[in-house]
Order: C-alpha cells, then structure tokens, then sequence
C-alpha cells in the first residue's frame, strides 16, 4: 500500500470512529398500498430520471469478508460520510481539481443507497479470477500498446476519445458524476438513455434471436422480455472494443429492472464469459427516482479539447527529450 | 467488532475517493503537475462545453501586456446542478485561477478552482451568486 494511501486510511479511519454518535434513521417503510404504476400495455412503467450515483463499491473490500449486508447502524456512518465534502488530496503525478468545485463531489449529488458492501452478491463477493486465455489477452495488448499510447487518437482510451465510457456497458455502471439514466417505454420498446456520456439503449421487447454472430454492436444487441413485473434483458454481439473488467466481444450479460417502491428500482445483472472469467458473476445495485423531467446532454465529442492537448502535450515532450538526446 | 466496520467503511470511502477524481481523460496526460501557476485575469468568454467546460481569459502581465489563457473547468451538467450557470460569472468578471498549465507548453491549463478576486468561490458556499446546490438534486 502506497505510503500516502496509508496516511488517508488512517485520517478516515480516525473520522469514522470520531463519527461514533448514532442517530435514529431508519427510512420509513415503503407504504405497503403502492402499487407498480402501469403503461398502457400493461407493464411496469419504469419511465423516469433514475440516478445510480453509489456508495458501494463493486467488489467487497476484503476486510469485510463474507459480510454481505451493512446494519442499520452501519448505514448511518455510511450515510454520514456520504454528506461530508470529499476532502482535496492531493497526490504527486496527479493533476486535478479541487472535488469541492466543478461538481466532482459526492456530497452534492442524490445517492441510490443500498445495505449491500458490495455491488457483487454471495459470499465471496468479488469478481472470479481471469481464466489463463484472457491474462495472456491483456498482457499481450499491452505489449502491442507500449510505447505507442500516444501515437494518435486511435490509440487512447475510447472513453478519452468520446466514444463510448466504461459505465455505459451494458452492464450499466455509476459514472463517478453526472450519473442519470432516463428510461422511455413505447409499445415494444424500453429505451435508457445514459447522460454519461449520451448514448440511447434501445431495447427490443421481443422473443427473436440475437443477430448473427458477426455482427457486433458497441453495446451489444439487447433483447427484453417481461417476466412477472421484472424487465429482463439479454445482450450479446460485442465488439472487442469494449471491455467489461478484462471481458470483450464474448460478453453475455442478463440484466434484471425491477421497481421496489416509488422511488427505488432494484438493477440486478449477470456476466459470463468463459474465455474470462472463470465462472460468471452477479451484482445488484439500487436506482432511484429523480424529480426531474429530464437529463441534461451531455455531446462529448464536440467539445473534447483534451484529445488534441493530451498529444500536442506528447509531442512536445517527445522534442525536449529529443533535445536532451542530442546535447549528449 | 466495531473496528472492523470503521475499515470497512474507510475501504468504501477510499474508493469513492478514487473515483471522484475520475475525469473522462487523465489530467497528467495533458496537463503538467510541475507547472503549477496562477493566474488573475477577466473573463472574456466561456465555452459551455462538454466533456469539459472553457473559461477564456485575458491576462495582465507587469507590464501590462495581455496574454490570452483557456482554462479548463467541470462538465457543465455537473456545474448546472451546482446552481452555476452562464450568467452568474458574466463575461468581463475578474476572476483568479490556480492550476496547471498544459503540458504543450501553450497558454492553457486546467483550473484546479476558480475564485473572484476578493476570495469568494465560484462553485460553493453561500457566497457566491447562484452557487447553492439545488435542494431538489439532494
């Protein structure tokens, strides 16, 4: 553990026990006369701005070990913690903003909560280790990469190049800020449109196959179907452009909506991939309602500045060291 | 018993600690953290933009020669639900800016916060203009 990630841990872990005092909040049960609001057609109305802002993490930290739930009384240090304004630190090799500015904290945005310590369900709750096939996978793209990372767009981050971001998947991640989902139902179709960073799933309630294996879609080819009040969907056909923690054009994920309250929808999904993982995994993780009518746009491309910095600043540090190779 | 919850949680703060910072590109690969500045200037335009927001200033040096810098700052979505907008720095305001200049060596930087020239924040606290959070995103 870095020397600076120590000294944090012991500053939060000093505020978490300073933070000891324990308040009465319990959230009011949901009213046991709601009833799933319905379309026309019949099916649960998932319509709405939905935010999956979190405080659980994806994998349980390790000193948790099988401890699936956190107490009530957990949850209000969770919750307390939540409400304090992310504290700036600052780490060499890293620049960036001040998080109280430019809307980077987490203490101004709605939070989904949820008991669980961690998205991933069961006892382990950790994602399975690679298979041998996809650690050589990695190791060797990044070999082929090396070297080369800033030879032009082509060669960074799809997320930098505003193409897709890892949170849109499927399975659909929390962004890290601006984390909204806007979900539209027709006759047919649910469609969830992403703020981050502006891509519209639109999802086919049907009972036909999945498109010919070779045809490959940047978020997959997504079926539905309903199941009871759960909205289930089915995606395949990925490119080997994206990648879901190490899983790429093999991905199959089963992704499961359902509303819980008012204001609450459970998102529950899982992924397999035999040539990733060695067993497939499922996460859960709660959505809630946002009483607005609508989600700002977010076009990235348009104004993505950072692309031609970030190699105009590459290639001017590749003639200061040219020049320093020349004065020896 | 409650020692175990306390790092649990610190676990769970650490992470959501990492992931704020997460910009949609990695700030040390365009800007230069060896290059820290500040700078104290009139806002001459700002570019409403994602995946990042542009503050234009002009730049007075001693003598009195202006240089023109471009300022990156948040997604304009996140600034929005701040209660920021374009009319709470209108153009003309005098604004000072700590941050990084790029790693190109050229006239722009990212600002690690922006404030006005008598020391109110632009983003948060009461004192600045329009800068409350709004109660209904809470």
């Amino acid at each position: 553990m870095a020397p600076m990630i120590t000294k944090l841990l012991m500053v939060l872990l000093a505020a978490v026990f300073a933070a000891a005092a324990v308040e009465a909040q319990t959230p009011a049960p949901a009213a046991s006369t709601w009833k799933v609001p319905r379309t026309p057609d019949g099916h649960p109305d998932l319509q709405g701005v939905w935010t999956n802002a979190t405080t659980t993490p994806l994998e349980r930290p390790r000193d948790l070990g099988a401890k699936e739930f956190f107490t009530e009384e957990e949850m209000v240090e969770v919750r307390k913690r939540a409400a304090q304004v992310t504290p700036t630190v600052e780490r060499s090799g890293e620049v960036h903003y001040d998080f109280q500015q430019f809307g980077l904290d987490r203490s101004q945005a709605q939070i989904a909560f949820s008991r669980r310590t961690s998205m991933i369900v069961g006892p382990e709750g950790r994602v399975p280790p690679l298979t041998p096939e996809a650690q050589k996978r990695a190791a060797e793209r990044g070999e082929a990469l090396k070297g080369h990372e800033f030879d032009g767009p082509e060669t960074r981050p799809i997320g930098e190049r505003c193409l897709v971001l890892p949170n849109e998947g499927p399975p659909m991640m929390p962004a890290g800020y601006n984390s909204y989902l806007q979900f539209i139902q027709s006759p047919g179709h649910v469609s969830i449109l992403q703020e981050m960073i502006h891509d519209m799933r639109v999802i086919p309630i049907t009972d036909r196959p999945h498109l010919p294996a070779n045809v490959r879609r940047w978020l997959g080819d997504s079926r539905g179907r309903w199941e009871g009040d759960t909205l289930v969907v089915d995606t395949t056909n990925f490119t080997d452009k994206t990648n879901f923690r190490g899983s790429r054009g093999n991905l199959h994920v089963v992704e499961r909506f359902t509303r819980l309250d008012a204001e609450t929808m459970r998102y529950e999904f899982t992924v397999d991939d035999a040539t990733t993982w060695t067993k497939p995994w499922s996460a859960e993780m709660l959505f809630k309602k946002e009483d607005v009518d609508r989600i700002f746009e977010y076009a990235c491309h348009e104004g993505n500045y950072g692309m031609g910095n970030t190699l105009k600043g590459a290639r001017a540090g590749e003639k200061t060291e040219d020049a320093s190779r020349t004065r020896k | 018993m409650r020692t175990r919850i306390a790092i649990g949680l610190a676990g769970v703060v650490l992470l959501l600690a990492a992931a704020s910072v997460r910009a949609h590109h990695a700030f040390a690969s365009e800007f230069d953290v060896n290059k820290p500045l500040t700078l104290r200037g009139t806002l001459t335009k700002l570019e409403w933009i994602n995946p990042h927001s542009w503050f234009h200033v002009d730049v007075k040096d001693a003598d009195g020669k202006v240089a023109e810098w471009m300022i990156e700052g948040g997604s304009p979505n996140a600034m929005l639900r701040l209660g920021f907008n374009l009319y709470v720095v209108p153009v003309g305001t005098e604004i000072v800016i700590e941050g990084y200049q790029a790693k190109d060596g050229t006239n722009k930087a990212v600002g690690k916060n922006l404030t006005l020239t008598d020391g109110r924040r632009m983003f948060l606290g009461s004192s600045a203009p329009g800068s409350q959070p709004d109660p209904k995103q809470r």
